[in-house]
């Protein structure tokens, strides 16, 4: 099975520098105590992720309309996410204020929302191909 | 009667341009599901590489169908992924090797098999006598 392609690499790739720019944003504020810095950093962060996400996603589905209901992207935006936040504390760069203990909140409750995503994936597989959504087959 | 004259070559030309209309938005709707026939039809012939196969879809369907080599290239990335047909490296002209795309066993099985019951209805008698008709 085709899981891993240029465009998912290319949204994991830009996933990162985004997610390291808003750790950058977010520890900065919360060490001022901006809440204005910590919200926009989280507003920004939330849009640009979408635009990206959507902008590589209809890209990839151009290239080979693989049947994974968005889960893929989902689950490549988790581990790149927790990956990034993990590090970020590995390597010092919180805030002092700033609390391990979300990180590892976040990362169980959307494990679970990735759970369930994953099992919706496998019900509604039926509509696939080898992998390939059956609508788009012979487009 | 001249006035007449004219509302009857207004009605013509209302109905002509009504029926090129209603041709295009047809043809439009018909043609999006010919490119995979095509591209079947003319790999059954021989083995082809993507210009080839976009050259015989033009020049068979005396240009009716016409063919984007973005779209045949995703066609064909479609096709080999669910294994309906393969390709093999073959000389270019003094340029890199090209890809030389064929049917399956199981791509051969799909469009006899769609053939069967989508187009060879089209040649029995009464069919071909409502054509002409």
């Amino acid at each position: 099975m085709k899981t891993i392609t240029l465009f998912l690499i290319r949204f994991a790739l830009s996933a990162t520098a985004l997610t390291i720019i808003f750790r950058y944003g977010l520890s900065y504020g919360m060490e001022n105590k901006s809440a204005f810095v910590v919200a926009s950093a989280a507003i920004i962060y939330g849009i640009t992720m979408f635009i990206l996400g959507w902008y590589f996603g209809k890209k990839d589905g151009e290239y080979l309309p693989i049947y994974d209901v968005g889960f893929r992207f989902h689950f490549t935006t988790y581990l790149v996410f927790n990956t990034v936040s993990l590090l970020w504390f590995v390597l010092g760069l919180n805030a002092h204020n700033e609390k391990v203990k979300i990180i590892y909140i976040t990362a169980i409750i959307w494990g679970a929302v990735l759970i369930t995503h994953f099992l919706f994936f496998l019900w509604t597989r039926k509509n696939s191909i080898n992998n390939l959504y059956k609508e788009d087959l012979f487009d | 009667m001249y006035y007449t004259s004219c509302i009857i070559l207004n009605f013509k030309m209302d109905k002509e341009k009504k029926l090129n209309e209603l041709l295009a938005s047809w043809e439009d709707t018909y043609k999006k599901g010919q490119l995979t026939l095509w591209i079947f039809l003319s790999l059954q012939d021989s083995k082809k590489y993507v210009e080839e196969i976009k050259d015989f879809v033009e020049k068979k369907s005396n240009g009716t169908i016409t063919c984007e080599e973005q779209s045949l290239y995703r066609a064909l990335r479609k096709y080999e992924h669910i294994e309906v047909l393969k390709h093999e490296p073959g000389k270019g002209n003094n340029g890199p090797d090209r890809k030389y795309y064929y049917l399956t066993e199981l791509g051969k099985e799909l469009f006899n098999r769609f053939v069967t019951r989508n187009i060879t209805l089209f040649f029995s008698e009464e069919i071909q006598r409502l054509l002409k008709s």
